[in-house]
């Protein structure tokens, strides 16, 4: 699992680990059945307190996106469509929260911020199509 | 907690050095796993409370139990499961380092040999060196192997890392966090140097005046407090901004830089919103945060 962690951004450090784990959950990094790395092997490498990583994968756990399998350890879960959704539109609103207020505040028609949009986009999709 | 995983037991421990009350009805559940910082003011408590855990002062009143046993009556079976570096770095000085080292090593059964060999080498000390010619700061390196090298249960550091340079500090947060790795250890550490401990501690006690003033973990603590920035993006800002916990605040018409505690993101996020601001929610550091708590 390739994490990285900023000490500086101060950002809590379990904050950090589940906000890119989700991620790589949604962005099939990690898939339904991957097992996660312990939590005192990852916390080891990342050089952090192994509380802190145990924190992370509880709360993960809650929100279903890990689940334990006794005596074995911790899985990524099969999440269902409507948690999928939900945790989508959380990490799409906060990207495009920071787009449109940048845009608010230089000035940006609408039409100006959803065609700046439609161009990055596009730059983007493209590379990914050419990928997959 | 459950009563297998508290390493640490006090009630309403209180002391008093003639007429200063050090500590006043102190209570405190110290549990296994954690590393946890022991901050606070000179003269706030902190050395007197861990020396109270470790049987070398005796309450005035209250309780303090370690390991399950009343801490003024602690053994060697309970006393070799705790390593302890203590502010002054008394050693003996007439021994070499390695003298110094063989003689304490001799007390363990369980004295790490491979553990000890690693620590001289990755913290370059001079083993053939008098004790009492040594710099503070390889004092404290010396003093920090002597109390981990039979990988101690409970590691007690009281300013363990105030004399080490940047480069041994950071070694040195490396290690407690390698040492932390074995789930059955814990670990109490005092610091002045509070951007070392925030990186590696998930507890913080804070005291002030032989109390308690906060004991918390330390995630929680941190997200209680927050410095937050709103920027408006059309005209000037109300007067009136209606959020609360605002304990510090600076502003003009368009921008507001406020220090607030207990106000949840999401709370802010929708006020910033309400208000047609953008903003920037960052954390206090732990300075900071102290000041706040202690100040």
């Amino acid at each position: 699992m390739l994490l990285e962690i900023d000490h500086h951004s101060g950002v809590p450090i379990y904050r950090q680990v589940m906000r890119q784990i989700r991620q790589q959950i949604m962005t099939d990094g990690l898939r339904c059945g991957d097992q996660v790395e312990p939590v005192r092997e990852l916390a080891a490498r990342l050089r952090v307190n192994p509380m802190t990583i145990s924190k992370a994968y509880g709360f993960l756990e809650a929100e279903g996106l890990l689940e334990r399998r006794r005596g074995v350890g911790l899985f990524v879960a099969d999440v269902e469509g409507g948690k999928q959704e939900e945790i989508r539109t959380e990490l799409l609103a906060q990207a495009m929260d920071r787009a449109a207020v940048t845009a608010v505040q230089l000035g940006l028609s609408e039409e100006e911020a959803v065609e700046f949009l439609r161009k990055h986009y596009s730059e983007y999709s493209l590379k990914g199509a050419r990928q997959r | 907690m459950r009563q297998e995983n508290v390493i640490v037991e006090i009630r309403g421990l209180s002391k008093r050095f003639g007429r200063t009350a050090a500590l006043d009805r102190v209570d405190l559940t110290i549990g296994r796993g954690s590393i946890i910082g022991l901050l606070g003011a000179n003269g706030a408590g902190k050395s007197t409370l861990l020396r109270h855990i470790i049987g070398l002062y005796l309450a005035d009143s209250g309780t303090c139990t370690t390991f399950g046993v009343d801490a003024g009556k602690l053994g060697p079976a309970e006393l070799g499961r705790i390593g302890y570096v203590h502010q002054e770095g008394e050693l003996l000085d007439w021994m070499t380092v390695e003298q110094l080292i063989r003689y304490v090593a001799a007390y363990y059964d369980n004295w790490n040999g491979d553990l000890e060999a690693r620590y001289v080498e990755d913290f370059a000390i001079e083993r053939k060196k008098r004790v009492g010619t040594l710099s503070p700061g390889q004092r404290q390196k010396v003093a920090i192997l002597l109390a981990i090298g039979f990988e101690p249960e409970l590691l007690i550091l009281d300013e363990p890392a105030s004399a080490l340079d940047p480069i041994a500090r950071a070694r040195f947060l490396d290690l407690l966090l390698q040492f932390i790795q074995d789930e059955r250890r814990t670990i109490i550490i005092s610091s002045h140097i509070l951007g070392d401990v925030e990186k590696v501690i998930d507890h913080a006690i804070i005291m002030r005046d032989g109390r308690i003033a906060c004991d918390s973990g330390f995630d929680a603590l941190r997200e209680r407090f927050a410095r937050v920035t709103l920027t408006s993006l059309n005209g000037p800002m109300p007067q009136e901004l209606g959020i609360e916990g605002v304990i510090a605040c600076q502003r003009d018409d368009t921008r507001a830089v406020l220090t607030v505690r207990d106000c949840t993101r999401e709370a802010l996020a929708a006020r910033a919103k309400a208000l047609h601001c953008d903003i920037e929610i960052k954390a206090l550091s732990l300075e900071e945060i102290y000041a706040a708590i202690a100040g």
